[in-house]
């Protein structure tokens, strides 16, 4: 049972971290933190309801997490060669 | 409540605060590592061990490691010194943070545990492989991801590509005219 009140405040710090940090890669690094809060409290609720089947969802969490990390972190390489920065507050060209 | 499960709690609040709050990217990442090793210690604890690798071989050795990579290729370590341009942001995230937190915590706290759970078999490969491979658990889920990252992998290949000479926008391409040339 701790451990499911431990992984909804590291989603809730996921969020503010990725809600106040400033450039892309720290943005990135937040929303990891969120994505292994849902994972801990995946594994948890395993635990507690023995069934095995939320560490099956757990793996996939952590190669969904793979793919993405492979893509953004490409984005991420991609714009700063074209810009020069990795800042979201100067990222603003499609700003309505 | 035991004892370690405190210990490891306070680990995980104070490495992710570190995440979120360290000004040296460096030391962002650095933080994100010790998260995930103390997460993949209690995956351990709770029957499951195969996770528990998997946590620290591609978390924290491939993904954490690629982000250092990629912190050190664009020089982003002091990337966040300077004036703070929108500092009204803050205290609206933190009023968010809290609030998002105090929902989860009321959902988690609702939940009621059933009293003798069936064991897990500790979470080994050998009791979670025939739930990955039989077509009706999990097989084509597996099959789905495996092609995901394949999708990823070149996605990515092709963003970091470098910058080919673009083709002029009016006029034939070169090959089209000598394909036109030939009798």
């Amino acid at each position: 049972m701790t451990y499911l009140v431990v992984s909804a405040l590291l989603f809730a710090l996921g969020a503010y971290g990725a809600l106040t940090r400033r450039t892309a890669i720290l943005v990135f690094l937040s929303v990891e933190l969120m994505l292994n809060a849902a994972n801990l409290s995946l594994i948890t609720f395993s635990r507690l309801l023995g069934v095995l089947d939320g560490q099956v969802v757990a793996l996939f969490v952590i190669a969904i997490a793979a793919a993405e990390v492979a893509v953004g972190l490409g984005l991420i390489i991609a714009i700063f060669r074209r810009r020069e920065t990795t800042s979201v507050d100067e990222l603003r060209s499609l700003r309505g | 409540m035991s004892f370690w499960e405190v210990v490891s709690a306070v680990l995980l609040l104070a490495t992710a605060l570190g995440v979120v709050r360290a000004q040296n990217a460096v030391h962002a990442a650095l933080s994100l590592i010790a998260n995930f090793l103390v997460v993949a210690a209690v995956y351990a604890g709770l029957e499951a061990r195969f996770v528990a690798m998997t946590q620290v071989i591609v978390y924290a050795g491939a993904i954490v490691v690629l982000f250092l990579f990629v912190i050190m290729l664009l020089s982003a370590a002091r990337s966040e010194a300077g004036p703070d341009p929108l500092p009204g942001l803050q205290p609206l995230a933190l009023l968010g943070g809290v609030s998002l937190a105090a929902v989860l915590v009321y959902a988690v706290s609702r939940f009621q545990a059933p009293a003798n759970p069936a064991s897990l078999q500790g979470g080994l490969p050998q009791a979670l492989g025939p739930l990955l491979y039989q077509p009706e658990r999990w097989m084509y889920a597996v099959l789905l991801v495996g092609f995901l990252l394949l999708v990823a992998t070149v996605a990515a290949m092709l963003l970091v590509e470098p910058e080919r000479i673009a083709p002029p926008l009016s006029g034939k391409r070169p090959q089209d005219q000598q394909e036109g040339a030939r009798p």
